[in-house]
């Protein structure tokens, strides 16, 4: 009916948006929904007013098949070698604009790292119980029997777990994938299934290709806490003799050494028999703490016996020599 | 199809007018407006050439862009005046700026179906004050034009829109 000239015409003044326009949106219109016209023209014959409408045109929303999945677990998941049941938490969201069921699949082998990952068995799970980690309540996938069902923009949370292998050592990688596509298809963008969409409507692969992956590495983490204390005796006389009412004045240098990181270290060092504490003679790498709880990283208790505690929160190998000091009185 | 029922509703109107009754012609309609959606397809032909060709629109996804089409043809024997179309843009759908165009009319938009005004020339109320109005924000769309459209002649709207 109308030319090609005159529709290149229109083209060229307009914006000419074909799939690529997708990448920006998350999700659509919901498939299936009924997009509807009907235009209305008002008219003169002679003197009288005339209002006609048209017929309502309808144009079906296809279903699109797009698919994200995102890892949550930090860029290294610290692991001990010969440690099982390690997990590495992701979400599969159904980016497509209509309820889509996903085929979920776990791989560990994988170039680039210093090891592979053993896969447990089973190695996928939901997190079920929406703890963000592997516990008794989780559900195991299987493929093709528990395939997650999404709505539109919605999101599962998976786990995908493997065993640590023996041989691995301190700063050891390994990756493992966590792999969703589409059960109605995954492919070429822009490729369709006809009537296989949502409420019979075409099903059509989006930007993803109906299918996505994400990665997540393990790495081996070993840490060593070593103390090193030692002692200066002053005496009265001003020598350095342990006679009563001698002072000891003590230094406790704390280390941590390996690739991994000492969560919530506490120092506790408690007071030898037969000496007394000196009161506010408490301090961290040179700097005074009081003998209050809670006040500070620092306290001195007398129950249930006498002694010090420093807290040192989390220590690593950068954190460098953490370097505590007090002193007794010999009794 | 299109074809079809555009034969029937010609043999109808010259029945109408045969009878020579302008009220039973008035009531029936002297203009019929027939909407299309429709989108763009490349094609290569024979010699490897691309161009693109507009097709029925049954099915799309979001993001994808719907050319609508509104023909007024004229069936009775007596020219029509003041032919205004007007259509609102489809829910779920943002209109393409400068999309809407029709040979020999004005263009005008409206935000509420009330006020029109040629592009650019409407405003809305935003943290208390007055800004222009953007091309996705406009909901409805008139056609005036400009001469009366003369028996058997059809006059044409079109407007791009994509699917939110």
């Amino acid at each position: 009916m109308y030319s090609l000239r005159v529709l290149g015409a229109v083209c060229a003044f307009t914006v000419c948006v074909g799939l690529g326009s997708n990448k920006a949106l998350a999700v659509g219109v919901a498939a299936g929904t009924d997009i509807t016209n009907t235009a209305e023209v008002t008219y003169a014959v002679g003197a009288t007013s005339v209002t006609t409408n048209s017929n309502a045109v309808v144009v079906r929303v296809a279903e699109i098949l797009d698919v994200a999945v995102t890892r949550q677990s930090p860029a290294n998941t610290a692991v001990g070698a010969s440690s099982t049941q390690q997990e590495i938490v992701f979400t599969v969201t159904n980016a497509g604009n209509g309820p889509e069921a996903f085929r979920l699949v776990m791989d560990s082998v994988i170039g680039a790292d210093d090891f592979d990952p053993t896969p447990a068995s089973p190695s996928i799970y939901f997190d079920s119980d929406a703890s963000g980690d592997l516990s008794p309540g989780d559900t195991p996938y299987t493929v093709g029997s528990n395939d997650p069902l999404l709505n539109p923009d919605t999101s599962i949370t998976v786990l995908v777990v493997n065993d640590i292998p023996a041989t691995a050592v301190d700063g050891n990688v390994g990756i493992t994938r966590l792999t969703a596509d589409a059960r109605t298809g995954s492919g070429t963008s822009g490729m369709i299934f006809a009537g296989q969409g949502a409420g019979g409507t075409d099903a059509v692969v989006g930007m993803s290709g109906a299918i996505a992956g994400s990665t997540g590495q393990y790495q081996v983490a070993g840490v060593t806490v070593s103390a090193v204390k030692s002692q200066a005796v002053v005496d009265q006389f001003g020598g350095a003799r342990p006679l009563p009412t001698a002072r000891i004045n003590y230094t406790v240098t704390v280390q941590a050494v390996g690739t991994g990181s000492a969560a919530n270290a506490v120092f506790s060092d408690d007071i030898p028999a037969n000496t007394t504490y000196v009161p506010g003679t408490l301090s961290l790498n040179s700097t005074p703490l009081t003998d209050i709880a809670a006040d500070d990283a620092g306290e001195f208790s007398s129950t249930p016996g006498p002694r010090v505690r420093v807290t040192l929160g989390t220590l690593t190998q950068a954190s460098g020599t953490q370097t505590i000091q007090f002193a007794v009185t010999i009794n | 199809m299109f074809k079809g029922n555009r034969k029937v509703l010609g043999i109808f109107a010259l029945i109408a007018c045969a009878f020579g009754s302008q009220a039973f012609a008035q009531t029936q309609g002297c203009i019929v407006l027939k909407s299309t959606a429709e989108i763009e397809k490349e094609v290569v032909n024979d010699k490897g050439e691309k161009s693109k060709v507009l097709v029925p629109a049954g099915k799309v996804i979001p993001g994808t862009e719907v050319v609508w089409t509104v023909t007024a043809n004229n069936v009775c024997k007596q020219p029509s005046d003041k032919v205004t179309i007007n259509n609102a843009v489809p829910e779920h759908m943002t209109l393409v700026p400068n999309s809407a165009f029709g040979p020999g009319s004005d263009v005008s938009y409206s935000l509420d179906g009330q006020k029109f005004a040629p592009a650019g020339q409407l405003t809305v109320q935003e943290s208390g004050a007055a800004r222009p109005a953007r091309a996705d924000e406009y909901k409805h769309i008139r056609w005036e034009f400009k001469n009366s459209l003369q028996p058997g002649a059809s006059a044409f709207a079109r407007f791009r829109a994509v699917l939110n």
